[in-house]
């Protein structure tokens, strides 16, 4: 073992303080030997995992009577960790699940809109025994909206989900790479090594583009166009207006879906790069690309993936959306009538501000769906007899037909703004266009 | 028969030689992965709908989901990964599957191998050995 432990460490390690902590501290002794990492370090900032999450992977599991015991002791988290998306690995919709007419894995015996199976996916008994362990249960996949309780700049956190990792680490200028689980959460500590050390989050590539990128739809393909150049660099953009809120969050799951950027740098809009200088630390650019009118058209191209204007059904919330996103849809729907199917996911902990609001009610009247927690994408399925979306955000687009690979990818996905979404659900027709 | 051998770091040890499959694209995995059938489905994709079981599977870097560790799972995993850029995505793919993994090499393995190619990964000892198809 190369991995250097603390007497504590080594206690953990020995079983001396319980079995899960054995169990946990071997699965992080294993990680560190994997990623080269020469020690662990203690987390102080927050943690993001995917729940239950009692399995860490097939060699190291958690049972239901070790968390248990974990209660009588009134055992708790380390570091405060909120839930991901809904329940693994049955991903059902948390509110709003009894219209969604989806058979996950398309077998026929997990269907989402079925009482009994829902009942049984969100696995009640065990998030009581994970909330009295000090787990929130927000189920959200952008928990940096969702948990009103941020990081600080160069906290030591550890968070799962491809879009939030860059938001942690570029955003908010705390520090973590994709490892987020019971393990480093429960423990509060996690391999040293990659974004938790200064030298690996300065800029290598500076990106330049000669099209202001200042739309939410040009956010969203910038992000995804930057991520497949620079795949796990760390970029530094120039050439942008300042991202909004919701760009950020388009940012964000573009850019970890086009490539694997755990770290960005905006200079003048993120805080670890008050200016281009500071974003490279001082160095040379290892090189420079140019993302600009002919490459953001062909990433946008290649997401907008359809051979009919018809449209079957319109999906809004990847990442799942924000209140204010929700507002802003109701305001544009507001008084019409969908033609088809529409839903807008937010998450479980939104989904009650949106009610209080009357946003849900607002939304029903117009014929369309406010469900929580889940995507096509992590549900596996879209609902039966659907065979073309529309979409506006590149980490579903993506991500979805490969659900389908049947016949070379059956499922059509027209993608773009939010506007050219909504107007899909009104006609039933994808009139979206790069412009 | 030419062989070339490149030093590199271990990730997940082991010792195993097959033969090559090479995704000249990154690969991506969740929805963009099948393990039932063994095969990269992401559209448009280099490797789509191609099996990678029993094969060694070279690629540049995996990008997008953390469900990129499912390409080590089920029964028609690879026999080993090699891939020039690391990121924590092929640390998890590591801890799920304990299949055989090298990166960080001292030349760049997708300079050098095609499919085809007979590759011995020593990971144990920290090198890959090719034997040309030709």
């Amino acid at each position: 073992m190369t991995v250097k432990l603390t007497d504590e460490e080594k206690r953990m390690l020995d079983g001396e303080c319980g079995s899960v902590r054995r169990t946990c501290m071997a699965y992080l002794v294993e990680m560190a030997e994997i990623a080269g990492a020469e020690r662990l370090i203690d987390l102080d900032g927050t943690g993001d995992m995917h729940t239950p999450g009692l399995s860490l992977s097939p060699f190291y599991e958690i049972t239901e009577d070790e968390l248990r015991e974990l209660v009588e002791n009134k055992d708790y988290f380390k570091i405060p960790t909120f839930a991901d998306k809904s329940p693994f690995p049955e991903n059902s919709p948390i509110d709003g699940w009894e219209k969604c007419n989806v058979c996950n894995m398309r077998r026929a015996d997990c269907r989402l809109d079925d009482p009994e199976y829902h009942k049984k996916a969100m696995k009640e008994e065990t998030y009581e025994l994970l909330r009295k362990l000090g787990v929130m249960t927000s189920h959200s996949c952008a928990n940096y909206l969702t948990m009103g309780y941020l990081p600080s700049i160069g906290q030591h956190c550890s968070w799962f989900e491809s879009s939030q990792i860059p938001y942690c680490n570029a955003v908010l200028g705390a520090r973590t790479n994709f490892d987020g689980s019971f393990a480093t959460c429960f423990l509060g500590k996690a391999p040293y090594y990659c974004m938790h050390l200064t030298e690996n989050r300065l800029g290598t590539v500076l990106i330049k583009t000669d099209r202001l990128i200042q739309t939410d739809l040009e956010w969203d393909v910038f992000g995804y166009a930057v991520g497949a150049e620079v795949r796990t660099a760390v970029p530094v953009l120039t050439g942008t207006a300042k991202p909004t809120t919701t760009q950020f969050q388009k940012l964000n799951s573009a850019i970890h879906t086009g490539g694997a950027v755990s770290m960005y740098h905006i200079p003048g809009s993120t805080p670890e790069a008050p200016t281009l200088e500071h974003a490279f630390g001082g160095r040379k650019p290892a090189r420079e690309a140019l993302i600009g009118e002919k490459e953001l058209r062909a990433a946008y191209e290649y997401l907008n993936y359809h051979d009919s204007d018809e449209v079957d059904m319109v999906y809004l919330g990847c990442p799942h959306l924000n209140l204010v996103d929700i507002m802003k849809t109701v305001r544009k729907l507001e008084g019409k009538r969908v033609k088809i199917p529409m839903w807008v996911m937010t998450n479980h902990w939104v989904y009650p501000a949106a009610l209080e609001m009357g946003y849900v009610k607002a939304l029903a009247d117009c014929g369309v769906t406010l469900m929580s927690g889940a995507c096509f994408a992590a549900m596996g399925a879209v609902p039966e007899g659907v065979r073309s979306i529309a979409v506006d955000t590149a980490k579903q687009a993506n991500y979805v037909t490969g659900c389908y690979p049947e016949a070379g990818g059956h499922l059509q996905v027209c993608y773009g703004t939010t506007d050219e979404c909504i107007d899909a659900a009104l006609t039933g027709r994808w009139r979206g266009e790069w412009r | 028969m030419r062989k070339i051998r490149i030093k590199g770091r271990c990730e997940y040890p082991g010792r195993v030689e097959a033969e090559a499959l090479v995704s000249t694209a990154p690969l991506q995995g969740f929805t963009n992965v099948d393990i039932d059938l063994g095969c990269t489905t992401e559209r448009d994709h280099p490797l789509f709908m191609v099996p990678y079981e029993g094969k060694v599977l070279v690629f540049p870097s995996a990008r997008g989901s953390g469900g990129f560790q499912k390409y080590g799972r089920g029964p028609h995993h690879p026999a080993a990964f090699i891939h020039t850029e690391s990121s924590p995505l092929n640390v998890l793919c590591c801890l799920h599957s304990h299949v055989p993994s090298m990166t960080d090499f001292e030349r760049d393995p997708m300079e050098v191998i095609e499919t085809g190619d007979m590759v011995l990964v020593n990971a144990d000892e920290g090198y890959i050995e090719i034997t040309k198809k030709d």
